[in-house]
This record gives C-alpha cells, structure tokens and sequence, in this order.
C-alpha cells in the first residue's frame, strides 16, 4: 500500500519522547517508522512505538457520549452529555462548595490540552483539587 | 559512569536504554542497582541485586565510605552546600557492613561502587519508579541528591541525577499547573505575583490555597466530601494501589465523570462518559522526560463524533458561565508563552518545526534552550548565603514486611511490549510476534523447587487485601523470596494486591512492596 501522506510526530507512549513518521493512507495510519532527524532516537523506534497504534482505529473506540439512566450507559447527543455535566457540576459547587469537586489530569494528553484542564479547575470550579498520575 | 537505580530501562525506556547500551561501547561503566536481575545487568559492569525499598541503606553506606576515604569534593561541597556536616553524622552508622546487612549485598560492593562512582570523572545517576513508588519515595530521591551533591557530580554535560519518566507527557502536565500546588510554567500557585498574573489575564480571582493531591482525594472521597470527580484519560481502577478499596471509593462519588477513547474498566463505573480524540488525531505539544517540548501532530480525522479534551472542557466552561475559546491549540500554545514566558516564550510552533525540539527555560526567541538545567548551587553574591542543602535521611523498611504467613516480597512493573492498563497496546500491527500475552508471577527456581510448582503452572497469589490467579513463571531474574507481578491485564489485576501506603509527602503508593504468598491450584 503507498501512503498518501507521510506525517511527523512525536510517541505517545513512555516519555522518552521519540520522533516517529506515520505513513497515511485513507484515513489510517498505515506504518509508523522512527523519524531519522529526531534528536532523541535518530530513527530508532521500541516495539510499542512501531507497531502499537492500531488502537486508533479500533472498532472498540468510544464514539458517543455516555449518560447513566437506570443504571445503564445509555447513548445520548453532546449536548444532553454536556448540559447535565454543567448543571451537575454547579450545583455541587453551589450547594458544598469549589472542593467538593476533583480533578484527575491526564499525562496522555497534549500540553494544551492539560493548560486548559487546570484552567477550567481554577478559573470555572474555583478549586486547586488537579492531580494526576505525576506521583506514580 | 552511570548509576542506573530502579530501572528495569530495556522494557519501560526501550530507546533510553539502547542509547546506554551503546554508550557501553564506548567505555561508559553503568552500576545497575535493581532487585532484579534485569536485562541491563548484561550491559553493566557491577549489578548491586539489593533487597526491595533498601535503597537508602545501600546509598547513605556509599556516602560513608567516600566520605571516610575523602573521596568527595571538599571544595565545591564547601562552595555549593548546606548541612554537610549533619550529613556525614547521619551516614556515620552506616558502615559498610550495617548497608551490607539491610541490603542483602557484600560489603566489599557497596565500597567498590561508592568509590567508582566518586572519582569517575563523570558520572551520573538515572532513576525510575524503584525508586519513587516506595511508602519512602521522597527520601530515597533526597539521598540520591545527596550523593551528586557530595561528589559535584552535577550542574555539568555527562553529569546529573536523571529520572526517566514513564509517559510521553507527565513531565508536560505538571509543568502546565495540573498539580495541587503549581501554576503553568512550574510556579508555585502561593507566590502572589505570579498568581496575579494570571488572575488579570484570566478575570477571576484564583483560590491561593493549595488543593489535594490524587491520594488526598481519595482519601476525602472516603469520607464523603468529594462528590464529583472528573477524570481525563487514566484507569484509577486498574492502575492505583488495592483495587478492592479504589472500587468502593469510586462507588462513593455522586457524580464521576470520565473522558477518554475507550471504555475503560473505570469507565464502566462512570456516570457520564466522554469520548476524546486521540493521538494521532490532534494537534499540539508534549514535553519529554529531559524536558524537551516537541511537536505532536494530526495524522488523520476523528470520527465526527469525538471531541478533542481541550475543545470539551471550553464547551463546559462556557455553558457553566465562563466563555472559553480557541481555535487551535496554538492559540492555547501562544497563551501558555505570554503566561509563562520564563519557560516557553520562546517556543513558538514555527520555531519547533523548524528545530524539532526545544529545552525549556527558553525564555525569548533567541534563545537556544537549555540543555543543563542546574549549573549553580548557590544564590550570586549579595543574594544572600544560601546554598543547597544536603538533607540526610535514615532507611525505613517496606511498610509491609514478609512474615510467616505472606513469606514473599511482590513487587510490580512493567513488561516490555503493554503499556499501563493494556487499553492500547492490545491492538497491535497484524503478524507481529508478541513474547508475553498474558500475565505470570515471575518466581525464583528455588522458590517454586520447594513449592513443587513447575513452569506455566496456575497458581492464587493472595495479599492480605485480595488474591488473584495466574500462571508461575520460573526465572531466575527474580531473588529467592521476591515475585514479580506487571499490572498490564485485566483479567489478573495485580493491584488487588498491593498496598494503600503512601509517601507522606508526595502521595505516591508502595507499588514496590507487599507481602504475599502463594499456594499451588487444587
């Protein structure tokens, strides 16, 4: 299969931080190969690096939000996900307070991501209660 | 030279360790210090297989010797420290033969490594989680300090104490304020000043009090004054230390909210479930283990359904009242620069493509980074007379010590080809050859001899909170009287067994450390 585009990028796996190329091809990434220009691993990749990513295009991925209703995750829109998780929320932080709630911050996700993680934490709830797994 | 403590770095670091390796060949002597007889012991010259957690004892008998012998730097300890003094007091009883007793090893080793490691002309020490997930993490990092404090070995190239951290974007989140205690570009959330500044630049006014770490909270959810909880891709349930109590506090919550890009098994227990983007299908930053911040980007499309973290949490921001809005994550990028200028201001998107990564501090545009971080120990003249300090520490024992009736030491990692709680990693390339495909208790021959277990056998392994089933695998990389368990599948979830004990002061759990014992089938 040739690809239609080849992408550089860094590994999401352990935090050595490899430069890798993702070969594309329809969507889907098709080969990953270590990027020889990275400083860190100057083409080389590990075995989870390589070939672990078809996690990406599981059948298995989540593709809709979840709302328990009578016990049971129940498909429901973005919005009844997002509205009911708001009205929640403020009324938890009206009624007990901002450190009545908790946050568990992700080591997965992008910078950006985690910036505007602990934003919402400080600056929406209120609270400082922002953790993640740093300590394990 | 290279001190390697608590890392199994062929499996967790695979590219770290291959560049060790061939550092090797070209005269670099690394001492492994593991319980472990792990496949970096090939490569090194000295293995120091001492007892689990007796890591304090073994450094505070080297810091003995290379002070008995005045093999440390007597000028640049007098020039760069506090307290050496109270130090040399502290290492006095640890002679080598009282570290040779805590730790299992020949004295002769513990002086043999202690003087390698001070008059090599460069050394440098790299650690991992056998070192931090102990009930004493902190002071096991503080010795280790001590060591490269008292030797100078640090502040220069080759030189350094270096902990190699175990996912693509830990050292990233923490830097960005996603701690209790720290805003964005690592400063404390106490300082006014700083806090000021993003107060003015945010509108609110922030809470200054520092909040609960991951272990306070759980303990606050026994209680019940934690009701809500919203957790961005990690599996608390499966990952953290006794899974039967985790179970139960998370049953406690009102409200648990879970945003990640499977179900996980702490999903099923969630409230609301939302789905994120992945990688591979966004764009952005992370910043590695040496602090090296580098370019992340989208491959390919999301399902149209699926949300990016960033974009849900703007989302819910602006429907609780507060507008939150970007277009890409470089705007959030450019935001983090004008906000914690000190560290990225220099780092635009432009300038990391083109120079594929940076070292922060990196405060402007012409700045080129910077690649040794500490190169003074001591505040320039007319600052004052601090310097840094030696804070000496004595060895505790694992909390939970083997006895009669748990005679053997667990203790976990991980295995080289999954990853964390295996949500990822069980969806390989087609036709790739995978040596471990389930769960083992990895025991000594000696061991299962007398168990009359042979290899492959189903065995209970049982702790004092819970036990699980799974075969034996009979190796001899493990001691006598130690088992090694990886917390990679769900069907046997080896944090069953472990133990809610925590480093007082970082919260990090006694992964390394539990009795238990292990009884044939039938």
């Amino acid at each position: 299969m040739e690809p239609t585009k080849q992408v550089k990028t860094v590994c999401g796996y352990c935090g050595t931080g490899c430069g890798l190329i993702l070969d594309v091809k329809d969507n889907e990434i098709i080969r990953v190969r270590g990027d020889k220009d990275a400083p860190v691993n100057k083409g080389q990749t590990c075995i989870k690096g390589a070939f672990a990513y078809k996690y990406v295009h599981a059948k298995e991925r989540l593709k809709h939000p979840l709302l328990r209703k009578n016990g049971v995750l129940t498909k429901v829109s973005w919005e009844e996900a997002l509205n009911f998780i708001a009205d929640r929320l403020s009324f938890f932080k009206e009624k007990w307070g901002p450190d009545s709630i908790a946050m568990f911050a992700c080591a997965r996700t992008t910078n950006e991501s985690n910036y505007i993680t602990q934003k919402f934490m400080r600056a929406v709830i209120g609270s400082n209660n922002i953790d993640g797994c740093n300590r394990t | 030279m290279l001190l390697l403590m608590g890392s199994n770095t062929t499996e967790a670091h695979p590219i770290i360790a291959n560049r060790m390796k061939k550092a090797v060949r070209s005269g670099l002597k690394i001492i492994v210090v593991d319980p472990r007889k792990i496949d970096m012991v090939k490569f090194s010259h000295r293995h120091l297989q001492l007892e689990v957690g007796s890591d304090i004892a073994l450094l505070n008998g080297m810091m003995h010797v290379i002070i008995q012998e005045r093999l440390y730097d007597e000028e640049w300890v007098r020039k760069n420290t506090d307290d050496f003094e109270k130090l040399k007091e502290k290492v006095a009883a640890y002679t080598p033969e009282f570290a040779a007793k805590i730790t299992g090893l020949n004295p002769e080793d513990i002086v043999a490594a202690a003087r390698e490691y001070a008059t090599a002309e460069n050394a440098m020490i790299a650690y991992t989680l056998g070192i931090t997930e102990h009930h004493c993490g902190v002071n096991n990092v503080f010795d280790i300090a001590n060591l490269a404090l008292l030797t100078g070995h640090i502040g220069r190239k080759g030189n350094g104490i270096m902990p190699l951290r175990g996912q693509n974007n830990v050292q990233g989140a923490g830097d960005m304020g996603c701690l209790p205690n720290q805003l964005p570009g690592a400063f404390p959330l106490a300082d006014d000043k700083y806090r000021k500044r993003f107060e003015d630049h945010w509108g609110v006014k922030l809470n200054p009090n520092a909040g609960d770490t991951q272990t306070r909270t759980f303990e606050r959810m026994e209680k019940g004054e934690v009701k809500a909880l919203y957790i961005i891709g990690e599996n608390p349930l499966m990952a953290d230390v006794h899974m039967n109590h985790t179970r139960k506090l998370l049953e406690n919550l009102d409200l648990m909210i879970v945003q990640d890009i499977f179900l996980t098994e702490t999903a099923e227990m969630a409230d609301v479930v939302l789905p994120a983007k992945s990688w591979g299908e966004v764009e952005g930053t992370y910043t590695n283990t040496d602090r090296r911040v580098q370019r992340v980007r989208k491959a390919v499309d999301a399902h149209p359904h699926v949300k990016e973290d960033w974009e849900i949490l703007c989302e819910l921001s602006t429907l609780m009242g507060y507008e939150m809005n970007y277009e890409n994550s470089e705007q959030i990028w450019d935001e983090i620069r004008l906000l914690a200028h000190e560290m990225y201001g220099g780092m635009t998107y432009e300038r990391l493509d083109k120079e594929y990564s940076l070292h922060y501090p990196c405060p402007d545009l012409n700045h080129p980074g910077t690649f040794v971080l500490h190169e003074r120990f001591y505040r320039p003249e007319g600052a004052g007379e601090k310097r840094a300090s030696f804070i000496p520490v004595d060895y505790t024992p694992p909390v939970e010590e083997p006895d009669e009736e748990y005679p053997f030491v667990l203790t976990t990692g991980r295995r080289y080809e999954a990853y964390n709680t295996h949500t990822q990693t069980r969806y390989y390339q087609e036709g790739i050859k995978i040596k471990q495909t389930h769960e083992t208790v990895d025991i000594h021959p000696d061991d299962a001899a007398r168990l009359g277990l042979e290899d492959g056998e189903m065995v209970t392994v049982s702790s004092r909170r819970g036990s699980v089933r799974v075969p034996a695998k009979v190796t001899d990389k493990v001691k006598p009287g130690l088992v090694f368990m990886s917390f990679h599948w769900r069907d046997v979830p080896t944090n069953v067994l472990t133990i809610n004990e925590y480093d007082p002061i970082s919260g990090t759990a006694e992964f390394k450390a539990c009795a238990v014992k292990i009884e044939k089938m039938n």
